[in-house]
């Protein structure tokens, strides 16, 4: 036995071995991509109407909408202001019509990762054998790199809006599922003991009282979510979606020092104001409820 | 292919890859750009183990790009050689480097019969013999439409920031496509670019976009090149306008796209410590267009690298090789090589 060199499949076999997977995907997208597309067609017709819709408002009403939304979430001068100045700031350097790109796939991942990830989250919560199943997928998810499953997507889907959707969902959706179940399977014995008590059925007990106490954890994993679809951006621009990372990758390539800087420091703008917002309004939640628990 | 000669090919790969310890310190070390594309990171794994085995040189390798490897020569002289350094998007500030002296145009033709134009799936050619130019394709726009607006035809484009994108934006502009119904897209890499022709090409969907020849897309798709339908507009609306960004080409002209520059780029410090020896191996190397591109389908069919393409062109190609250089190196290399 020749313990010098692992005894490998060999390059031949290795080479065919690849060679079949890749033929085998080309089959699969030449019989089912054209319905897997169709399948999708409706997010990319509501993604394609949001950023036409962002982009024809007229600033004014953008600059207010984010002002209120501010409010209303953080209940702060201090970011409401904060805010507003930094998207005066991002029209003012030019970047409106990239920071509208970027806002439109922004707010529908983070939908669809939510629509998707809390659901999945409430199985893990209330099943053990899902939580086994579902944990090495997200943990697959996380660190797999990007590059890697860019390739099979935009083979199937090509490139543009809905392929990028899908990457940035693969890599922001696992904290908003994590946070969700481990807010639930955090909520007390005692509450779901006297839940049961007062005869709840299953459903009543899960949405009467363990979403609702895990709702600051849930919190946290859509704010997670938020923030890790914003750091996909310039990858998303890698394969066709407009917005911020467009000039990121062009300033890449050219050493445009100032225009990278100014693309990369308006990401992190919006994902500070979003950061911000939906942190004091997951605090406030949290306060509110502890509030109440002493009435 | 034997497997003891795939393994002895893979040895000698790696051998070459970590430095053979034969090197002769006369030329010294030498630093070469190892682009970002299959042929020039080809071509650079040949320079490598020619260099190495053949002129005792002491090789290393940068990864390279267009732009930022022409910025880096021309600023820091660093990387040496750049063995496949397409030129039409740097014209001006490297004919100043040339004048200065700082940098040597080593052979002004390494590949022959290459080109960037704009290409469509030969499937879409033969379902429309009609669209013999340019010209007739952006009358048709309905035939090639965008995902995101099918009421536009797509015109993908080059990634952000590569040379190309400018001028196909300003031939955009020039050939007044937005009113003729059309989009141009930004595929955002090589990856996207590849990945939009692939998927047009596997589905039988039509597609029309930038591409440049030699490469294994083209030869593996059989992709087709539109000819224009107009003529090369003049240098002056070539360099003074459609390579330059679009504030300072208020009016781009129609204009065929111009015959492609491809040079080995040296730095003057690689040229006065390399000597004439190796200058003239690398003003020799020409690759005939036809191996390049099957060297290229080689390299995809199998997968491999740069290495691997190299050993296996060396291996495969010596009439062509043994004429770069003189017998006396040539017999070091294939010495190295068994």
């Amino acid at each position: 036995m020749d313990f010098d060199q692992f005894p490998s499949m060999g390059r031949e076999d290795l080479r065919d071995f690849k060679k079949g997977i890749d033929s085998g995907f080309r089959d699969f997208s030449r019989e089912f991509g054209e319905a897997i597309e169709q399948f999708f067609d409706p997010l990319l017709w509501f993604l394609v109407r949001l950023e036409q819709l962002l982009q024809a408002t007229p600033w004014p009403i953008i600059i207010i909408i984010v002002g209120v939304l501010a409010w209303l979430g953080s209940r702060s001068i201090k970011i409401v202001v904060g805010s507003v100045l930094s998207f005066f700031a991002i029209g003012y350097f030019g970047m409106w019509e990239d920071t509208m790109s970027t806002l439109a796939i922004i707010s529908v991942s983070t939908l669809v990762c939510i629509s998707v990830g809390i659901p999945t989250g409430v199985m893990m919560a209330r099943s053990d054998r899902a939580q086994k199943v579902v944990t090495p997928i997200l943990d697959i998810m996380q660190t797999i790199p990007a590059f890697v499953y860019l390739i099979p997507v935009v083979m199937l889907l090509g490139i543009g809006k809905v392929p990028g959707l899908i990457a940035v969902c693969i890599y922001a959706m696992p904290p908003v599922v994590r946070l969700t179940n481990l807010g639930i399977r955090l909520v007390e014995k005692e509450a779901l003991e006297a839940a049961d008590a007062f005869g709840a059925s299953s459903t009543q007990r899960l949405f009467g009282v363990q979403i609702p106490l895990a709702l600051p954890n849930i919190f946290a994993g859509v704010n997670q979510t938020i923030m890790m679809a914003l750091s996909m951006v310039v990858i998303a621009s890698m394969i066709g979606v407009a917005g911020l990372g467009v000039p990121v990758l062009r300033s890449i390539s050219n050493q445009y020092l100032a225009l990278g800087l100014m693309n990369g420091l308006a990401i992190v703008a919006l994902a500070i104001i979003f950061d911000r917002v939906s942190q004091e309004y997951g605090s406030r939640l949290q306060k509110h409820r502890q509030g109440t628990q002493h009435d | 292919m034997s497997i003891s000669k795939t393994f002895k090919k893979a040895a000698i790969g790696l051998t070459l890859l970590f430095g053979s310890n034969v090197a002769i310190a006369e030329c010294g070390d030498v630093v070469l750009a190892e682009m970002n594309w299959a042929s020039a990171g080809f071509m650079a794994n040949v320079d490598k183990i020619i260099l190495e085995s053949g002129f005792g040189c002491k090789v290393s390798m940068v990864p390279g790009a267009t732009m930022t490897t022409f910025a880096s020569m021309n600023e820091k002289g660093q990387p040496d050689v750049a063995a496949e350094l397409w030129t039409n998007a740097m014209r001006e500030p490297l004919k100043l480097a040339f004048a200065e002296g700082s940098l040597h145009s080593a052979n002004g033709q390494p590949i022959t019969g290459l080109g960037e134009g704009w290409w469509i799936p030969p499937a879409t050619a033969k379902k429309y013999p009609e669209l013999k130019t340019v010209l007739d394709i952006l009358e048709r726009p309905d035939l090639f439409p965008d995902a995101e607006d099918p009421s536009k035809g797509a015109f993908i484009g080059c990634p952000a920031g590569w040379g190309c994108q400018l001028v196909n934006a300003n031939l955009f502009r020039a050939f007044d496509m937005e009113k003729k119904g059309w989009k141009l897209v930004d595929p955002g890499s090589a990856a996207g670019l590849d990945g939009s022709m692939t998927k047009a090409v596997q589905r039988d969907n039509n597609w029309f976009g930038y591409y440049w020849s030699p490469t294994s897309m083209i030869g593996k798709h059989k992709m087709v090149k539109v000819p224009f339908g107009v003529p090369f507009g003049g240098a002056d609306n070539w360099d003074g306008c459609i390579v330059k960004s679009e504030q300072d080409c208020a009016n781009p002209k129609p204009s065929s796209w111009t015959k492609s520059v491809v040079q080995t780029v040296v730095t003057d410090k690689f040229k006065k410590q390399a000597g004439s020896d190796v200058m003239s191996y690398l003003g020799d190397r020409v690759y005939p267009g036809e191996v390049m591109n099957n060297m290229l389908v080689y390299m995809a069919d199998n997968q491999a690298g740069g290495v691997d393409a190299a050993v296996e062109f060396l291996f495969t190609q010596e009439a062509i090789w043994t004429q770069w250089v003189s017998p006396d190196v040539a017999n070091k290399i294939k010495k190295a090589l068994n």
